[in-house]
């Protein structure tokens, strides 16, 4: 199975879940014949990208999602939008530039009080976007 | 007399230029062309702001007297001319590798999560909507459809989108992005963003970035429109369209009421985009460089 396809797997167990889960919990739960090692590096690959949190648990590792799929979509509808961040990067083409403010009012507010499932307080990581800065430029290396 | 050309030339470029551009209605008729001319005039502008800076200096001291024009003032004033326009020059190039690296950097991690959310059963039965572009469906309640460009693209379309459009009309949307992709506007995109990240102020490019970010739809309309059908891309514009979006509204009805291409009027502005660029070089830059090298015995 393509590492992709494992990745979002993996993403939906740990969304179902009520709570945190260890590696053996996440395996079994996949239902699928994978060697435990290969789950074990997905989380870890996952944890890498700031979409899984890792916590101690005793002598266990236990995961969890950073963020509740709602939030992490909508954050990623705002990304698209543009309305992180300013002008720092070039938009992504988007079909349609800005959606309404009531619209984009919703995606924030999903940001912010996305159902918990997860255990997540925290903002989610996404929109990872550079920091928006006014257009002075200070960190431009040239003047 | 060359520097002051250039920098009114660079002025008007950077200023009247782009707002009547900005205010005219055939760029509609014509996207592509009027996109050429968009570059046309922002290479030009650059070039004669660069050229301006070059030659200022050396007409200066050619204006004083012989005596003065060679030895330690010249090499002076070449100095002087070659950092201003060395400055410009670095400048645009910083701003673009910059923002090069974080377009990408953001684009990689939107694709990253693009993947980890897709609704595979959906995007399954819509299927791929090109050769090298991968679909994938978010959940959500706004109907909404981008493209993510690169080197691995994705085109994204929510589930609401899915469901408000009729199956021509998400043919339409798809084709839409995937003719972002394939001519790959976004590169189109990120210079201007760079022109205007570079010279806020000077060259007043926010304009020209957003006017060729519309044109750079109404092109990618065109192509869906080719590939599907006129009334399938208004249909479903007519389903993104949102109240107070004029970007939208003014691509609807251009769609409802323009039909494609206008050659005529497309040959005289590629003609115009060129005009941009080779006539102030001709013109001004020939004649100073005629004055200005045997001047300094380099002829």
């Amino acid at each position: 199975m393509a590492l992709g396809e494992l990745e979002r797997a993996v993403m939906g167990q740990l969304w179902a879940a009520p709570g945190p889960l260890t590696v053996r919990e996440v395996h079994d739960r996949l239902e699928r014949e994978l060697a435990y090692t290969t789950v074990m590096t997905v989380l870890g690959r996952l944890a890498k990208k700031g979409v899984v949190r890792q916590e101690r648990d005793g002598k266990a590792y236990r995961y969890a999602a950073a963020s509740t799929r709602e939030q992490l979509t909508a954050s990623l509808m705002l990304d698209a939008l543009g309305d992180v961040g300013d002008d720092r990067t070039a938009a992504l083409v988007a079909f349609v530039d800005r959606v309404g403010p009531e619209e984009a009012a919703t995606l924030r507010a999903a940001l912010q009080t996305g159902p918990s499932t997860a255990p997540a307080t925290e903002m989610p990581e996404m929109p990872q976007v550079p920091q928006p800065r006014v257009d002075g430029d200070e960190r431009a290396p040239d003047s | 007399m060359a520097s002051v050309w250039l920098a009114v030339l660079a002025l008007v470029l950077a200023g009247p230029v782009p707002s009547a551009l900005a205010r005219a209605r055939w760029p509609a008729r014509v996207p592509r062309a009027a996109i050429v001319l968009w570059q046309a005039v922002a290479l030009a502008a650059v070039l004669a702001a660069v050229g301006s800076a070059l030659a200022a200096p050396e007409e200066l001291l050619r204006a004083l007297g012989p005596e003065q024009r060679t030895g330690t003032p010249l090499l002076i004033a070449v100095a002087v001319a070659a950092t201003i326009a060395g400055l410009i020059v670095l400048r645009l190039a910083a701003v673009l590798v910059l923002l090069g690296v974080r377009t990408r950097r953001r684009r990689a991690r939107h694709r990253d999560m693009v993947d980890l959310l897709d609704r595979a059963e959906r995007s399954a039965t819509v299927g791929s909507p090109g050769a090298r572009a991968v679909l994938r469906v978010l959940d959500g309640a706004v109907p909404f459809a981008y493209c993510v460009p690169g080197r691995a693209p994705r085109v994204v379309v929510t589930e609401a989108a899915l469901d408000t459009l009729a199956p021509e009309e998400l043919r339409a949307v798809l084709a839409h992005e995937q003719a972002h992709l394939d001519a790959r506007h976004d590169l189109v995109r990120e210079s201007f963003v760079a022109l205007h990240q570079a010279f806020p102020v000077l060259v007043r490019s926010r304009q020209a970035r957003d006017a060729v970010g519309l044109l750079l739809e109404m092109l990618a309309d065109d192509a869906a429109r080719t590939r599907s059908s006129d009334t399938a891309m208004a249909g479903a514009l007519e389903a993104f369209v949102v109240t107070g979006d004029t970007e939208i509204a003014a691509r609807l009805e251009r769609v409802r009421t323009l039909r494609c291409g206008d050659r005529r009027l497309a040959t005289g502005i590629y003609l115009a985009a060129a005009a941009v660029v080779v006539v102030p070089t001709v013109a001004v830059v020939i004649p100073w460089l005629s004055a200005a090298l045997p001047a300094a015995g380099l002829q």
